[in-house]
């Protein structure tokens, strides 16, 4: 896998701080973990054209492009404001799951956890 | 720290193993499966001998995680006897992985 250009990289850390302040999220305490998903993320728009989020499996990445769902911020990122990828995290360091649809796979790993900003909490309508 | 398998090692070393068997599906760039890394090597070697607890890069080997199922990552699946037993996704505590063994694999 090689490694994202840098002007990538930059892009994608402006983008990360202007929907941490968008959001009222913060990044995770544990530098190599934003790290991490930076470098997914702008080596995706590096060889597929789109933020598709680095920590799911697909069986084929450019068919996935197409629906969307995953591209950053995703469905569950707009609709819930949680983030499985522990990108956008609460000042505990753990993804907000409290907007949640009730059987969600992020509730039963984390339980409920706070959003920090509320106000900030704009679904699609 | 914990040994990885591959799609052409996984039916040897997981399903045809003596002893359960745990295995971490990660990806180099998935945040949250940075942060388990650690515990996964941790737990490995704990369970030296009575569980096999090893890693696959769903990046390199495409395969087992579609057959799986698999989405979101990282995902971690018990194996008893070559058949799930339990499955967890996302980046849960050493203490839920250390329940998850005694009561689905060594109970």
């Amino acid at each position: 896998m090689s490694e994202p250009k840098e002007e990538t990289l930059h892009r994608v850390r402006n983008y990360v701080t202007k929907y941490c302040a968008k959001t009222g999220l913060t990044t995770h305490s544990m530098p190599e973990v934003t790290d991490a998903v930076v470098a997914g993320l702008a080596n995706h728009i590096d060889t597929l054209g789109k933020p598709l989020c680095p920590c799911r499996f697909y069986p084929d990445k450019a068919e996935e492009i197409k629906s969307r769902t995953w591209l950053c911020p995703c469905e569950d990122m707009k609709k819930y404001k949680y983030c499985h990828c522990m990108l956008f995290v609460n000042e505990d360091g753990m993804p907000v799951t409290e907007h949640l649809p009730e059987g969600h796979e992020g509730i039963a790993t984390y339980g409920v956890t706070k959003d920090p900003a509320p106000e900030k909490y704009n679904p699609p309508k | 720290m914990a040994a990885q398998v591959t799609d052409s090692n996984f039916e040897a070393e997981i399903i045809e193993s003596k002893i359960p068997a745990l295995v971490d599906f990660w990806a180099p760039w998935c945040g949250p499966c940075r942060a388990m890394g650690p515990v996964i090597d941790e737990l490995a070697a704990e369970y030296d001998g009575q569980v096999r607890i090893v890693k696959m890069n769903v990046d390199e080997n495409p395969g087992t995680p579609s057959k799986y199922g698999i989405r979101a990552i990282p995902t971690i699946i018990l194996f008893k006897d070559g058949e799930v037993v339990e499955q967890v996704t996302g980046a849960v505590s050493k203490s839920s992985i250390q329940d998850m063994i005694t009561k689905k694999a060594l109970g």
